[in-house]
């Protein structure tokens, strides 16, 4: 390979057939004269194209289309002019510097020799060695770089972090969520899934249909079964934020539901049928009483609470205290309705932060499936302000990029970007992505199924392509389809 | 004003100047241009090429606008036709001498349809005085390539052409072989390998053997061949007497051919044939080979082959450069060093 030329922060490099890269691949420029080394990425590949070269190849197609060729050809110059058609440029961006002592460095003023320079493919192994990206707790996700090598990112990176995965439809983004929620509930994290298609029961099984590493760790909660509160668990507050933010309630009804509940409270009967008993013997006005109603209907509908006050509800510090070796707490909302959805992501994140403000519980992760769905527009920059203070970590997985915020972009520590081919969503994701606009533009609309584009923390900032590994667990939440072979006649 | 004055203090007059051109060029520059082109039709020439006004110069009153035309009617019977070019171009100079590159195309087809095609080359020649002297070639021929690279390219591609031919002629019977340019004698053809031996091989296995000229030198045939534009079909006017008595050393007949319908160009065609039936060679070449904006395919072919591309050209260089343990000078176009920029 050769520099051909440099504009801004990108070089123009001339390759051979055989001196085959990918996009997304690094190359180390070494100036060999002036002692210098330079890291790029590729990020777009062309022929190298001439009106004389196109002509040519018209010509030479035009004729031997016409008549059969017999070539005699001593100096074997046909095979070099073939070699040039061949020949392809490669776009690079400048991603950082080498300095004497072989340490990264952003200086990147300065121009390599386009005569002494040589460039060589740089190996992701090599990679982290410059950047130092060594850590206590790796999570293989796949393959990487030139030479398919094993690429971990780790546990640490995503620690704190305000995650996004997202990507065109069935191009691996769930895939690479589950990697991650298996490999952190290895380390001992505690994960709370918003499964919005049913899909990370499989967590707990492998492939091949015996029990995965983590079968005892993963709990699937589903509205009606196993996710069933108290009212007394849940609390004021959060009974406060779900029928307000949830079931719209407005504040006059709010104010005689919570005086209904500290009446109930006092006589130790805080349960859902007593509740429903108050609210229809209760001295109130007509019309508060048919909201109150209205909302105690979906609220019993729901099943997301107990009928007898004496039984267990679910209690997130106690299944942490019982799983501290860690634990994925699936919340399966497949089958709920979107009110119902609303209604648990309320009642959870309110009772996590809650739990969270009076340290009962350890720092979170959480991973919101197409949470733009269930999630209200107010509360995504508490999710990345507030209550990331408090120790929720989040991770989203979406397909449709504009449905989250600027604002919640600009707070992003990691991005995996998947496969996207409309124009509009790589508009978006590389208007307020972490990497340049060309090196997403290009890379993302070619990436094949299950390859990603990790930028941010993960990769010490430097984009890297990555092959995700093939799925170790069973696979759940597959559309289920009418032309399947059982209905073949 | 100032330039008047600057050169009249130089004691030039410009009246004078304008006077001493018409009288160095024997009173041919005419002060009278608007007397001397009145009426006249012109067509302005680009680029020093050889063109032809589209619709022809018209009638005008010729001796040899009497010349009979004649009609050629396709022959279809499966006779085979064959076309050959090559060019050359100078690769590199050395101190001692020149390195060049030749490529040659044949072309062959039957019946209408073009059968298949070879591509020679690109060869490699260097011409210096140690590789002529080596050589067979005339000592003063010798000495005339090696200051003049035109003349060596000339001669390079006369002899590759000639041994092509002859390789043809030998090996074909009783077929069409197509000629790039006129039937005509060379200095820089080999002893052995000229065109008259190509012609006498060619009648003794009874092939034909044409040469199509895209263009010609002779002002005179453009005129005269007007007629021949009137014509709605393949036809051609025998030009003999002009060509013969404005060069020597042609063989064959000379004509001004026609191979299309209606606004097809007018060639020049010097035709040797084993039996002087040349109303049957060119029906030949009519119905066995096809005949695209009036031109023969083979001989487009032959020519598309046989040409350099800028990629050849290039990866020639390259396999000079890593081939023969040479050193590479960075040239100077000293024209552009010496008048600068500005496109002359």
């Amino acid at each position: 390979m050769k520099i051909l030329s440099k504009t801004g922060n990108e070089l123009v490099m001339l390759a051979m057939k055989t001196e085959a890269a990918s996009k997304g691949d690094y190359l180390i420029i070494e100036d060999e004269k002036a002692k210098r080394k330079m890291v790029v990425q590729i990020y777009d590949e062309e022929y190298l194209s001439s009106q004389s070269l196109i002509e040519d190849i018209v010509k030479d197609e035009v004729v031997t289309a016409s008549s059969t060729e017999n070539l005699h050809d001593p100096l074997n110059i046909s095979n070099l002019s073939k070699m040039i058609r061949d020949a392809r440029v490669f776009r690079a961006k400048i991603r950082a510097a080498i300095d004497p002592s072989n340490k990264l460095s952003s200086d990147v003023s300065w121009l390599p020799s386009r005569v002494d320079s040589s460039v060589g493919r740089l190996k992701i192994s090599e990679l982290d060695l410059l950047i130092q990206r060594r850590r206590l707790f790796p999570i293989p996700i796949g393959k990487a770089g030139v030479d398919n090598e094993d690429f971990e990112i780790y546990a640490e990176d995503l620690d704190g972090k305000l995650n996004i995965i997202t990507g065109k439809k069935e191009s691996g983004k769930s895939h690479l969520s589950k990697i991650l929620v298996k490999t952190l509930v290895q380390y001992g994290a505690f994960v709370i899934v918003f499964d919005l298609n049913n899909e990370y029961g499989g967590l707990a099984w492998n492939n091949d249909g015996s029990p995965s590493s983590i079968q005892e760790q993963v709990m699937v909660l589903e509205p009606g079964n196993a996710l069933k509160f108290s009212l007394d668990y849940c609390g004021k507050a959060a009974m406060s934020n779900m029928l307000k933010n949830a079931l719209d309630m407005p504040a006059a009804s709010l104010r005689e539901f919570f005086r209904i509940w500290d009446w109930l409270e006092n006589k130790q009967m805080l349960e859902i049928r007593a509740l429903g008993n108050a609210i229809n013997t209760s001295n109130i006005n007509e019309l508060v009483r048919d909201a109150l109603i209205s909302r105690y209907h979906v609220i019993q509908s729901s099943r997301l609470f107990l009928d007898n006050g004496n039984a267990d509800g679910l209690s997130f510090e106690k299944v942490i205290s019982e799983k501290y070796k860690g634990t994925a707490i699936i919340i399966s909302m497949g089958k709920a309705t979107p009110v119902v959805r609303r209604m648990i992501v309320e009642l959870v994140l309110s009772k996590i932060v809650d739990l969270l403000e009076k340290v009962m519980i350890p720092p979170i992760f959480i991973f919101a499936e197409e949470a733009h769905l269930y999630i209200r527009d107010t509360y995504w920059e508490d999710i990345v302000t507030r209550m990331r203070h408090f120790g929720i970590y989040t991770t989203f997985i979406t397909n449709q990029p504009d449905a989250i915020g600027d604002g919640i972009y600009r707070q992003v520590d990691n991005i995996f970007l998947f496969n996207f081919t409309s124009d509009t969503d790589l508009d978006k994701i590389s208007r307020v992505s972490l990497a340049d606009t060309e090196t997403i533009r290009s890379i993302v609309k070619t990436l094949p199924q299950r390859h990603c584009l990790s930028i941010g923390k993960v990769v010490c900032d430097l984009p890297i392509v990555v092959k995700i590994a093939a799925a170790e667990v069973l696979t759940l939440g597959e559309t289920k389809k009418f032309f399947t072979r059982n209905n073949n006649r | 004003m100032i330039a008047q004055l600057d050169l009249q203090t130089c004691g030039i007059n410009l009246n004078e100047v304008e006077y001493v051109f018409e009288r160095s060029l024997s009173q041919c520059l005419s002060s009278k241009l608007k007397d001397a082109l009145k009426g006249k039709k012109i067509m302005f020439t680009r680029d020093e090429k050889n063109l032809f006004p589209v619709q022809g110069w018209g009638v005008r009153t010729s001796p040899y606008c009497m010349t009979p035309i004649t009609t050629i009617q396709p022959i279809v019977d499966n006779t085979t036709v064959s076309a050959s070019d090559s060019s050359t171009i100078q690769i590199a100079e050395t101190e001692e001498g020149s390195l060049y590159a030749v490529k040659s195309g044949i072309a062959i087809s039957i019946g209408g349809n073009t059968l298949m095609h070879f591509k020679i080359g690109p060869i490699l020649f260097y011409l210096s005085e140690q590789t002529i002297r080596n050589s067979e070639i005339d000592h003063r021929l010798a000495k005339v390539v090696l200051v003049d690279s035109d003349i060596a390219k000339r001669m390079i591609r006369m002899r590759v052409e000639r041994a092509i031919q002859m390789k043809l002629c030998k090996h074909l019977d009783k077929s069409i072989i197509l000629i790039d340019g006129s039937l005509k004698s060379s200095l820089f053809e080999d002893n052995n390998q000229n065109i008259k031996n190509i012609a006498e091989n060619c009648s003794l296995q009874q092939n034909s053997i044409i040469g199509i000229s895209k263009n010609t030198r002779f002002k005179i045939l453009d005129k005269i061949s007007f007629p021949l534009t009137k014509i709605h079909c393949p036809a051609y006017l025998e030009v003999d007497l002009i060509i013969k008595s404005l060069v020597r050393n042609t063989i064959g007949d000379n004509l001004m051919v026609k191979f299309g319908n209606n606004n097809s160009p007018l060639l020049r065609a010097d035709v040797v044939t084993p039996n002087y039936n040349k109303d049957e060679s060119l029906g030949k070449l009519l119905g066995n080979d096809s005949i695209a904006e009036g031109y023969p395919e083979t001989l487009r072919l032959a020519h598309h082959i046989s040409t350099f591309t800028s990629t050849e050209v290039s990866c020639l260089k390259g396999h000079v450069l890593s081939n023969y343990d040479v050193t590479e000078l960075a040239p100077e176009d000293i024209r552009k060093t010496l008048l600068g920029s500005i496109p002359v």
